[in-house]
């Protein structure tokens, strides 16, 4: 698919027209008012080349406020616009707004935030908050220069879904959106769509009956009109963006023609082969030809060749109806979707690699999940809960719990939902075999939070469970009866404990799914430490993949059970819903866009943008210039400061307007000042707190905004010691996770390192560069970082400060050699 | 438990496993009783068995070939069992013979056509069991009440008239070779042979002094070493080709199988085998016996591709 075009308005050639720009100063009633002396801004306002008009407003974002900003503009053909009031944060959407109420493109137009950033956190030198504010709206004013008049871009949306995984969680987001009149596609890789609760016996906390409450719906996937599954099939490859996926399936043979089968399963009983049945955790046995299980959907048969004998049984019986055909070969299939959902759910930890615990050494040592196969009535064997030494019913059995999960040296977090599957069991082993089996539980902590999932615990405990807390440390086998002796600690009592039983039940961690990676790498999504996909945002965007368009549902994004799986799916639905509902998507212009005369690739292997790009919005071909996917771009700007050539430039937020601010800020006795560099959503925020909760810090900071800590080009550093800068600091979201990006404070970071090296190096004082990680919630922290740099800068003194930067200055003239000009 | 597999190499057995809940796969190959044919490895539907020559030490018999069987490709089908004419791997399911291919007429049993009659046996007789070259041949004797006989001469001439003997072969352990049938003077038994085919040693080719073929034929007396060269005696052989696989001469010895003897079958599985037993031109004569039209294609089409491969 193509990507949509750049959209023409997208030059980024300053505009040559005259410049008139209007300046309009909010009183904000007394909270700007009454620590900054407005009249003294709008008199220095006034002052600044290219600005034809200033006006003050007691509130500039009501209505009479805004009134005065159109009329201004249409009155005195203004065609740049500042407003010096609070933070863009607050009313930079407002005022966009009224701008082009007035016919001016609202990206052209800049805030100077003189609240947060000036009365509210300088309280107590109302004079130098005023000198704050009287550089904010310089330094707006600059940027206001080089803004360029930007549209809105607008996709076209292709109105169906694609679903990654047929589980509980993705069936479930199959039939709302199905329901809800889109198509849906539904991709499953195994032969039946189901996923882990298929395989169930019972569920917690009610007990009932898994495939019985999953089958209907199953069904019902299966015949929606709108639903088409593709079974045993698998993801290739995605391209585009949000509202516009080129999809390609591989769907692999089952040399059983679909169209055909009429899963009457006749062909299964004339094949002589048998083979494990994974489904079943290879506890019992499926045909050559056969279905995994028999509520399987589609219904439809597959044989296996790595077992088939080639006898053609099937294929006589089969007969007439000639569903069955040898030569079946993969197919691939090219889809079109304007959303996707993963629901890939998760794998079970099989313990081979603790060889203390004995799994797959002694015969009755299981799995959890063996234990529902064992005791389920249509499992292998007929619901009787068997050792598999002797067949024989066990007269005790002891749970483990946390098998892998909880350990640091395995998986470290908590599974989820294994202390109630295993309430779940002793319930239904108590309740099967009454006072005939003894039955232990060895736990860490017994985590019931759910509705209705405490008073479950009690109900085991009232069956006359021994609920043992503790870690097992060993398990050994008497080899004569198979029986079992564990070795733990009973933590209650304080003393090492043995008991003796005659089968033991592990509950195995959940882990994540086997091809996560492939998935993830197909669909650029990232994963977390613990394996499992990353949302966007864990708390306000938990069913957003980073790759717009993407949706979360079910265990792939963390461990849950079915209820919380079902909600999730729902969830994910209505999400994906936001987007195909729509006939055209809107991106927001702040994107970035390659210069293809400068690119380097054209002539060299470089696509240094490429990786560097965490949404990997950039493909760089051999011999071609990097192209930026518009629809794929989120607007952070890494890939602008990593580019060896600057051949990339971020909308709104170009080199030449970044430096422009960098230079009116640092215009006035720079060695006094802190120059900032902030990140929108974690240190910019945080500031604002700062300025909101009233936190006072040194007036000598002067703060410039950016989406993204990544955008951070080192120019920008260089520049601001080149022009004298007292101090640098650049804020960023915390590592690991907490960048809005997914990773551009990691890329700022590796750069920073080098560059910090290299400017002290040269003879200049590292605590003059500071890199700080502030979250949107510490504006304490900003505050107490300010007072630490200031501190700092008054140590170090100015003369120290200047006879650093005269060291520095060739050499930093030397490498901004291309500004030069001007 | 989860599903297990393992495979056991010892001097008297090679054993593979499949263990799962409550089905336990086993194949075991008795090498006392294998001869390094390599009947089973040409049955085998996955290509899972593998014939193994052993290195000749000089100065020394060679050694008859062994046999290796994969435990990642074996299916535990049955096959190698039903067509081992030495009855030397036994395939089991949870213990007992596991013949679901044959239940379900994917797989022939091969046709033993012995037929003993007992009556002109000479009561104290014992050429047969001397004959059978490979000890399975017993005889047992009871008096005319049933018990068994322990001692011939100490019956009285009466009593011995009414002993009733009988000659029992262990039927899938014999791989009619009628070396007993020969023997006996009574033609008391008769025999038809598994496979039909030729045998012939170009003695020109042979190396001199060489006699491995005679070493490792398993039927006494099929092939001799006489006078520097190597005879055959076709009537005993049972063209199972362990001769051949050690053989040092391609073009010196040639074993042909042409018809197999086999319960009646209609399987593209046997097909298969059975073209690779004998030669797609022999499985072609047996599919148009039967008139399998689209059965004769497909041998065809596969001897012409293999040709092209070749
Ligand atoms: C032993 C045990 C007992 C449990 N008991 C209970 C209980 O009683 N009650 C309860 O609420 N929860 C229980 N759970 C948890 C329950 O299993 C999960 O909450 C639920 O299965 C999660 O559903 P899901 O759809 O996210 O994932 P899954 O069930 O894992 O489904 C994922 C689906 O995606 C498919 N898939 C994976 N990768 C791909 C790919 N690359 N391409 C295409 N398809 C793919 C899989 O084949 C599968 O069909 C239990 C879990 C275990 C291990
Ligand atoms: S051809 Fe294969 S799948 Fe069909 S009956 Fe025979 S063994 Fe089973
Ligand atoms: S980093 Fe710059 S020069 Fe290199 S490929 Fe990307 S745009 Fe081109």
């Amino acid at each position: 698919m193509s990507q949509p075009e750049t959209p023409s308005n997208l030059s980024t050639k300053p505009q040559t027209e005259d410049l008139r720009i209007g300046v309009f100063v909010c009183h904000c009633g007394l909270n700007i008012a009454g620590t900054v002396d407005i009249k003294q801004v709008v008199e220095y306002a006034k002052t600044i080349p290219d600005v034809v008009f200033v006006k003050e407003n007691r509130y500039t974002c009501a209505d009479p406020g805004q009134e005065e900003i159109r009329n201004a503009i249409k009155e005195q053909k203004l065609n740049r616009v500042v407003i010096a009031a609070c933070s863009p944060r607050m009313h930079e959407a407002t005022f966009r707004r009224t701008v082009s109420e007035a016919g001016l493109n609202p990206f052209l137009y800049e805030m100077a935030n003189i609240r947060e950033f000036a009365s509210w956190c300088h309280p107590s030198t109302p004079q130098e908050a005023t000198e704050r504010a009287k550089d904010a709206v310089r330094m707006a004013v600059a940027k206001a220069r080089l803004l360029m008049p930007l549209q809105t871009i607008e996709v076209p949306v292709t109105n169906k879904a694609l679903i990654i995984g047929g589980g509980i969680a993705g069936m479930n987001a199959a039939l709302d959106l199905a329901e809800m009149g889109f198509k849906v596609y539904m991709l499953e890789n195994t032969q039946s769509i189901g996923g882990h609760m298929a395989a169930l016996d019972k569920t917690f906390p009610t007990l009932d009956c898994s495939i019985c409450i999953e089958g209907p719906k199953m069904v019902d996937c299966g015949r929606h009109p709108n639903i088409q599954i593709f079974a045993y099939s698998d993801l290739v490859k995605v391209e585009g963006y949000i509202g516009n996926f080129k999809v390609k399936i591989r769907k692999n043979p089952r040399y059983v023609i679909p169209q055909r089968c009429t899963g009457c399963g006749e062909c299964k009983d004339v094949c002589p082969i048998e083979y494990p049945n994974e489904w079943d955790m290879n506890l019992g046995t499926r045909k050559a030809i056969s279905v995994p299980f028999d509520q399987a959907v589609p219904l439809i048969y597959a044989i296996n060749k790595d077992y088939c004998i080639e006898c053609f049984k099937c294929v006589d019986v089969c007969g007439e109806r000639q569903a069955i055909d040898f030569e079946q070969k993969a197919e691939e299939v090219d889809i079109e979707v304007g959303a996707i959902i993963v629901s890939t759910g998760f794998d079970v930890y099989l313990p081979y690699d603790m060889p203390l615990l004995g799994y797959g050494k002694y015969p009755n040592v299981i799995t959890s999940m063996e234990f529902e196969r064992l005791i389920l009535a249509a499992g292998p064997t007929g619901g009787k809960v068997l050792r598999q030494s002797d067949g024989q019913k066990p007269h005790s059995v002891a749970f483990i719990q946390c098998v892998g999960s909880r350990d640091k040296n395995k998986y470290p977090y908590c599974s989820n939902y294994c202390c109630m599957y295993t309430l779940k069991h002793v319930v239904q082993l108590k309740e099967k075999y009454k006072e005939d089996v003894e039955v232990y539980v060895f736990y860490m902590d017994m985590r019931t939070p759910g509705k209705g999932y405490e008073e479950f615990y009690d109900r085991a405990r009232e069956r006359g469970v021994n609920f043992i807390r503790g870690r097992v440390s060993r398990i050994e086998e008497d080899p004569k009866t198979n029986n079992l002796t564990l070795y733990s600690e009973d933590a209650n009592l304080g003393h090492p404990i043995e008991v003796n039983v005659e089968m033991v039940v592990l509950a195995t961690a959940s882990i994540p799914k086997k091809g996560s990676d492939e998935i993830a790498r197909i669909l650029n999504l990232s994963r977390g430490a613990d394996g499992f996909f990353m949302e966007s945002h864990p708390k306000l965007k938990p069913l957003d993949a980073p790759t717009d368009g993407v949706f979360f549902a079910g265990a792939c994004q963390g461990l849950k059970d079915i209820p919380a799986s079902v909600s999730q799916g729902s969830g994910a639905a209505a999400r994906a819903a936001t987007v195909i509902s729509k006939p055209k998507w809107k991106i927001e212009p702040i994107i970035s866009i390659v210069d293809e005369t400068k690119c380097r690739n054209k002539t060299a292997k470089c696509g240094v943008c490429v990786d560097k790009c965490p949404y990997g919005a950039i493909k760089a071909e051999p011999n071609k210039a990097a192209t930026i996917i518009t629809a794929s771009c989120h607007g952070c700007g890494t890939c602008v400061a990593e580019c060896p050539q600057h051949a990339i430039t971020q909308m709104h937020f170009t080199d030449a307007q970044i430096m422009a601010q960098i230079r009116a800020a640092l215009e006035r006795d720079p060695e006094d000042k802190i120059l900032a560099i902030l990140c929108n959503w974690c240190s910019y925020a945080g500031a604002d707190l700062a300025g909101t909760s009233r936190f006072e810090y040194p007036p000598s900071v002067r703060a410039i905004r950016v989406m993204c800590s990544g955008r951070v080009d080192r120019e920008f550093i260089l520049e601001a010691f080149r022009l004298g800068a007292g101090m640098v600091l650049v804020g960023a979201c915390h590592l690991p996770y907490d960048c809005h990006y997914i990773s551009g404070n990691y890329k700022m970071k590796a750069r920073t390192d080098a560059l910090k090296g290299m400017l002290t190096k040269l003879g200049m004082s590292p605590q003059r560069f500071r890199v700080e990680y502030v979250s949107a919630a510490e504006g304490i922290h900003y505050a107490e970082v300010i007072k630490e740099i200031d501190a700092d800068m008054k140590a170090l003194g100015k003369e120290k400060i200047k006879e650093e930067n005269a060291k520095l200055k060739p050499t930093l003239e030397n490498m901004l050699k291309r500004w030069k000009k001007t | 438990m989860p599903f297990k597999t393992q495979k056991l190499d010892t001097a008297e057995a090679l054993t593979l496993e499949w263990i799962l809940q409550n089905k336990h796969y086993k194949l075991t190959l008795d090498k006392k009783q294998c001869v390094g044919c390599q009947i089973c490895s040409l049955a085998c539907p996955k290509e899972a068995i593998k014939i193994q020559k052993q290195p000749k030490v000089q100065g020394e018999k060679v050694k008859k070939a062994t046999v290796d069987v994969d435990l990642a490709k074996c299916i535990f089908c049955g096959i190698c069992d039903i067509t081992c004419p030495y009855g030397a791997v036994k395939v089991t399911l949870n213990d007992s013979r596991n013949i679901n291919i044959v239940e379900k007429e994917s797989f022939p049993e091969l046709v033993r056509n012995i037929k003993i009659d007992t009556r002109n046996c000479p009561k104290d007789c014992e050429v047969c069991v001397e004959a059978c070259p490979l000890d399975q041949l017993t005889i047992s004797r009871v008096t005319f009440d049933g018990k068994p006989v322990e001692n011939l001469a100490a019956l009285s001439p009466s009593q011995r008239r009414h002993v009733v003997v009988s000659v029992n072969i262990p039927k899938e352990k014999c791989p009619t070779c009628k070396a007993c049938e020969y023997k006996c003077p009574a033609g008391v038994i008769k025999m038809g042979k598994i496979f039909e085919g030729k045998i012939a040693i170009d003695q020109s080719k042979c190396p001199a002094g060489c006699h491995d073929c005679v070493d490792v034929c398993p039927i006494t007396d099929t092939l001799t070493f006489v006078d520097g060269k190597v005879q055959v005696n076709e009537a005993t052989c049972v063209y199972c080709g362990a001769c051949k696989v050690v053989c040092p001469i391609d073009e010196a010895l040639t074993v042909k199988r042409t018809r197999v003897l086999h319960t009646p079958v209609h399987s593209g599985t046997w097909n298969k085998a059975l073209e690779r037993l004998t030669s797609p031109m022999d499985a072609v004569k047996e599919l148009k016996s039967i008139g399998n039209k689209k059965a004769q294609e497909m041998v065809k089409k596969r001897a012409v591709t293999e040709e092209v491969i070749r």
